[in-house]
């Protein structure tokens, strides 16, 4: 255990404008797994890309097993026995499972450049059943689910018999038994001696598998524990460096009466099955459900984003007639997709443009030209009220943090002046100290009196932010709890409430109030 | 990883610097001596000042530089300017479809305040304004080729191609004996020349001998490859096909490329249109029965002069007919075609 | 571990030497099959040995440009270059041979060393210089198109074509017929086998070399084969070497076929060989595309051409049906796609 494998210090990376490491260092033994923490932002991936050789080091020494090392490139790690797997996935869709796991290591035959196709999916088919994987090594990637395609990664890292695994986010996409299966196979490496860095959001989950936890914050090292003796809140005050009011709820205010938006009746084929809901000024309206159970459907219908088999949707009382994303705009909803980077920002533009981008007619002079001079005001005036943290409105929303980001999008709904505000996962893959601004900016938005409609997949957010709570399943809405009904455990007999059960129980009045 | 990138740029520059260098001295008086030694002055557009203060200036605008044709007519134009001790510049856009690029060219010439101006339009209409601007200084503009549609000319040295088209026809009807079915192998159908011998050959034909049947008109771009393809189509499509004509030097090596290739030698009656080697070795082959040539260094030469004479106030005809002449096997070693059967 | 049991029923990608969907190859295939019997049927003319012969002919040239391209276009590229690599290769070869008498296969080197070296500059401004592949190769055409012009004026004093006089042998490349001589009833010209020998190259580098496995990686995610400790910088130039050793073979054939280098030449063949490769069902957003798809597409398009003469269509026409049909064949792509 105290074979000390590897040792980074005094690590410093800067990019255009960021100093993304500041004399970091890490340290990892053999037969370790050593959990990489912090903020989204803090420099864990940046320092570890350092290590696996994406990005070179502007100073510092890399020790690997007692000399210094360089590493320049990803070849080199690889030689070096340090492998990683990225949070993007890094897979070419279009070749088979084979031919990922060995690219750039291909069996040849006869002459050097010629591929042995045989071999490959031998070795292949070996290494997947050593990892009790049943995957034909022949299929090509682009028909696999992610979470598998996500499996496939780490067998490739582990082709390498690698000495040091990195694993960025490994989970963000796996289901509960994936997760189970992959701490497996991490325990088995653990016991053959390999160091493994692990890098996750989920607290609760580096309890469970790793040994000692190194906390990152601001591209700097902050400290060093065992994961066994620390507590979560004590990691959680490291990793912001101020103590956040955790799991005390926010005690609604009752919103008034007045209904702004009423969803009566929407359809569409499997997934919407009779959808009804209102939503009342000031409020915010959780949606519940497991994953599928068409909450995010139901938001991109009512967001005109899909069309409806049938159903009417009303605004202030008046029926609207909503085609098209540009109609909700219109009647002032807006749409925070669970996707940033895919739906919600133009993430190559910069700050100030992504903000007025919802609104441009508002910013155009009489000859059609932008009035650049108010929108810089206007994306200054939201770079303040909601605190972005960014260098300039210049800079380019991909440089952002995911919880800044998310606040870009909020600036530009409501730039766009929308009053109906659908946040979908509004707090994904962000870190715990900009979820509780992201939640103090949903307060402070409904005490301005926007409505919120908040999709959630994580209970706690739900039962803290909620005045009233739908629960779907399965495409239809199974119950509606006030803050005060609810519990996780209500939510949850809603939430699988299933048809079939329906039907057992008789349908009789409300099945889901009683306990459970 | 910048710096790499920085020497790179650099290198960059310093091959470009050095192709400028390798570039130059052709267009210096340095280079005449190397290649065609005859005119050392002529050909250079960057004369000093003095030099042409003293001596009239003439930019001569072209359609083209790539073709044997352009290349005879610069020569032409050459000689005239020797003779005339006159200074010429020869230029012509890179494709017969680039009529911005000439007309870019003819402001330039015009700034450069010329004496006269030697003109040979892609497209009349968009050169208008600017010739009207030549007109308004009293630069007299002599069009060549296929000349200017417009009365701003003083004067016009070309070929009539409508009439050497109409004589191809007569030759065709002569050697194919008079009836019978003939296809037409055309470079392009917007331009001057493809249009006048496409309506000069199929005119006559129809005017002349009702028993000859033109099935096919193509253009093939005067690409030798798309001609030859296009023309082996039509003569699959058509076995009982007598006679082809091209109406100039691509469209014509095509044709005899597809008669070749489709073993049809003898069998089927190929006219051309120009010289070049190609041509000529068909013709002497027997491959093709025989060609029209044009006089592109007389066009050259006429057009010089014309605007020499314009410049001194003499009188010019306004339509200087340069001519056409049909050589076949028997005749074209003849001294006469010397200079107009280029290679 | 369920989602991952479900996953074996998935098929494996088929292991053929064109390695590719047997999809888009039946599209392609049918959609020609339907072309040749629509044109069987409408002109007696059409299904005659000797005009069938025209059209793997005709398919030559542009077949085997196409074929360079592919690799190009498989890793995201594009080259715009390769008309006009083709005419300065055909230059070169024609200088070789025709000005300093060079014996023919030593001519014959330097026009496809020509060309790879062209193809390999456009490796290394796009892969190191970062410069566009549109660009890059945009400027490659202009560069090529010059130095075709220019070899010939500094040589001769005037821009004009270069012949083969005194080197009969070098036309019997093309035209000349080892099947003819072989098969007396069957003058199928050298063309067609070097289009086919062409093929059959470059199908193997494609399905069964690192060079070809590399190529499909860099297309379908070229960050992940970087992060996978490739070179993608080398590799990818070699992509382009390649696609210039193709132009390089195709201007040693146009001037075998012509007899003669043609200075003027080329402009516009490049897009004749990408419309090949894209008909043929290779994606131009990288990492998927075939051999056999893109002599299928090659074949369409000279048929079309043929068929279209033959009937007398009028030739303005014949642009618009075939710019039809490459819409329509990356359309059905898309909609193949989709369905999946």
């Amino acid at each position: 255990m105290s074979d000390v494998l590897l040792v980074m210090e005094e690590i410093d990376k800067s990019f255009p404008g960021v100093r993304a490491l500041d004399q970091a260092r890490f340290e990892l033994r053999a037969g370790e797994v050593h959990a990489l923490i912090g903020e989204n932002g803090a420099g864990k991936s940046t320092l570890m890309k350092v290590l696996a050789g994406v990005y070179s080091k502007d100073g510092g020494r890399i020790i690997y097993q007692g000399k210094e090392v360089d590493i320049p490139n990803p070849r080199v790690a690889q030689d070096l026995g340090i492998s990683m797997i990225h949070q993007e996935l890094n897979l070419m869709p279009h070749l088979t499972l084979a031919q990922n796991v060995f690219v750039g290591r291909e069996p040849r035959q006869g002459v050097r450049f010629m591929l042995d196709e045989k071999q490959l999916n031998a070795q292949t088919q070996a290494l997947f059943d050593s990892m009790r994987l049943r995957l034909d090594p022949r299929t090509r990637v682009a028909n696999l689910t992610v979470a598998t395609q996500q499996m496939v990664e780490i067998a490739k890292a582990l082709s390498f018999n690698s000495k040091i695994l990195i694993m960025d986010e490994p989970t963000a996409a796996l289901t509960e038994a994936e997760i189970e299966e992959l701490f497996r196979i991490i325990r088995e490496l653990r016991a053959k001696g390999v160091g493994i860095v692990y890098i996750s959001h989920r607290l609760e989950e580096l309890k469970q598998i790793s040994d000692r936890i190194t906390v990152m914050r601001d591209g700097r090292y902050v400290g060093t524990e065992d994961a066994a003796a620390i507590p979560i809140e004590r990691i959680i005050s490291m990793m912001v460096g101020r103590t956040i009011y955790e799991s005390a709820p926010e005690v609604p205010e009752h919103p008034s009466e007045e209904i702004v938006l009423e969803a009566r009746n929407l359809n569409r084929g499997n997934v919407i099955r009779d959808v009804s809901f209102k939503l009342k000024k000031g409020e915010i309206l959780g949606f519940a459900g497991l994953m599928g159970a068409g909450r995010t459907e139901v938001a991109r219908a009512v967001f005109g984003a899909d069309p409806l088999d049938s159903g009417e949707i009303y605004v202030h009382g008046k029926k609207a007639n909503i085609k098209h994303p540009r109609d909700a705009v219109r009647y002032g909803i807006g749409y925070l997709s669970e996707d940033r980077k895919r739906y919600g920002l133009a993430v190559g533009l910069d700050v100030e443009a992504n903000i007025v981008l919802a609104a441009f007619e508002k910013f155009l002079g009489k000859l059609g030209v932008v009035n650049s001079n108010k929108t810089r005001e206007t994306g200054k005036y939201y770079v303040e009220t909601l605190a972005i943290k960014t260098p300039s409105i210049q800079q380019r929303v991909k440089n952002l943090s995911g919880g800044n980001q998310q606040k870009v999008v909020i600036g530009k709904w409501l730039t766009a002046d929308t009053d109906v505000l659908i946040f979908d996962e509004p707090t994904r893959g962000i870190d715990v100290g900009a979820k509780s601004e992201i939640y103090h900016l949903l307060n402070q938005l409904t005490q301005e009196g926007k409505s919120i409609i908040m999709i959630s997949s994580e209970l706690p957010e739900i039962l803290r932010m909620s005045h009233r709570i739908m629960v779907m399943c399965e495409g239809r809405i199974t119950g509606e709890l006030t803050a005060a009904e609810a519990t996780q455990e209500r939510i949850m007999t809603y939430a699988t409430q299933r048809r079939v059960l329906m039907a057992e129980n008789g349908a009789s009045g409300d099945p889901g109030v009683q306990e459970v | 990883m910048k710096s790499r990138h920085l020497l790179m740029a650099a290198s960059l520059l310093v091959v470009l610097a050095m192709l400028v260098g390798c570039a130059t001295p052709a267009a210096t008086p340095a280079a005449p001596a190397a290649s065609s030694g005859e005119q050392p002055a002529a050909s250079s557009g960057e004369q000093p000042a003095a030099q042409t203060a003293a001596r009239p200036f003439i930019p001569v605008i072209s359609k083209g530089f790539q073709h044997q044709f352009w290349q005879a007519v610069k020569q032409g134009a050459e000689d005239a300017a020797k003779q005339y001790d006159v200074d010429i510049t020869f230029e012509g856009p890179a494709t017969e479809a680039e009529v911005d690029k000439q007309i870019e060219m003819l402001q330039a010439a015009l700034a450069k305040n010329p004496q006269a101006i030697c003109f040979a339009a892609l497209d009349s209409q968009a050169a208008i304004p600017l010739l009207k601007e030549a007109q308004s200084k009293g630069i007299p503009v002599v069009g060549f080729d296929s000349g200017v549609d417009s009365d701003i000319p003083v004067a016009t040295a070309s070929t009539d191609n409508s009439a050497a088209a109409a004589l191809a026809a007569d030759k065709m009807a002569e050697l194919i004996g008079g009836s019978g079915k003939v296809a037409v192998m055309v470079h392009d159908q917007t331009s001057r020349t493809g249009i006048d011998r496409r309506d000069g050959f199929v005119n006559r034909i129809k005017e002349a001998y009702p028993d000859i049947e033109i099935v096919n008109i193509d253009y093939g771009g005067g690409d030798h490859l798309k001609s030859t393809e296009l023309a082996k189509a039509v003569i699959q499509a058509n076995p009982d096909l007598k006679g082809y004509f091209g109406a100039n030097e691509g469209s014509a090596i095509g044709v005899v490329n597809a008669v070749s290739e489709l073993g049809m030698a003898g069998k089927l009656v190929v006219i051309g249109f120009d010289a070049g080697k190609l041509q000529k070795d068909a013709v002497r082959s027997g491959l093709m029965a025989g060609a029209i040539t044009q006089n592109p260094v007389g066009i050259g030469f006429k057009c010089v002069e014309a605007a020499v004479k314009a410049i001194k106030g003499e009188a010019v005809e306004p339509v200087i007919d340069t001519g056409f002449y049909w050589y076949d096997a028997s005749n074209m070693d003849e001294s006469q075609f010397g200079p107009l059967l280029y290679d | 571990m369920t989602t991952t049991e479900n996953t074996t029923t998935t098929t494996p990608a088929k292991r053929s030497i064109f390695r590719s969907e047997a999809a888009q190859k039946l599209l392609a295939f049918g959609a020609l099959i339907v072309i040749f019997v629509f044109f069987s049927l409408a002109s007696p003319f059409f299904l005659t040995k000797d005009n069938v012969i025209g059209i793997l002919l005709a398919t030559a040239v542009n077949g085997v440009l196409a074929l360079g391209v592919t690799f190009v276009i498989i890793t995201a590229g594009i080259d715009l270059s390769v008309g006009t690599v083709m005419t300065l290769a055909a230059m070169t070869t024609a200088v070789s041979i025709a000005v300093w008498h060079l014996p023919i296969p030593l001519g014959i080197l330097v026009g496809l060393l020509t060309g790879m070296l062209a193809g390999a500059i456009n490796g290394v401004v796009i892969a190191r210089m970062k410069i566009p592949p549109f660009v890059a190769t945009l400027g490659m055409m202009m560069i090529a198109r010059g130095l075709a012009l220019v070899i010939p004026a500094a040589i001769f004093g005037s821009v004009r074509p270069v012949y083969f006089s005194d080197s009969p042998l070098f036309g019997q490349i093309m035209m000349g017929s080892v099947i003819g001589a072989l098969i007396p009833n069957l003058p199928v010209p050298n063309a067609v086998l070097i289009l086919f020998g062409a093929a059959l190259v470059a199908a193997f580098l494609l399905a069964k070399t690192v060079f070809g496995r590399y190529t499909v990686a860099i297309g379908s995610n070229e960050e992940a084969t970087r992060l996978s400790g490739i070179n993608v910088a080398n590799w990818k130039t070699m992509v382009y070497a390649v696609g210039g050793l193709f132009s390089g073979l195709a201007g040693v054939m146009i001037a075998s076929r012509l007899n003669s280098a043609q200075p003027g030449l080329g402009a516009g063949y490049e897009l004749d060989a990408i419309a090949a490769v894209v008909i043929g069902g290779t994606s131009l957003s990288g990492g998927e595309g075939t051999i056999l798809g893109t002599l299928i597409g090659a074949f369409i398009i000279s048929t079309l051409t043929n068929g279209l003469r033959i009937l007398g269509v009028p030739q303005e026409w014949q642009f618009v049906i075939t710019g039809v049909i490459v819409i329509l064949a990356v359309y059905l792509d898309i909609l193949r796609r989709r369905a999946r």
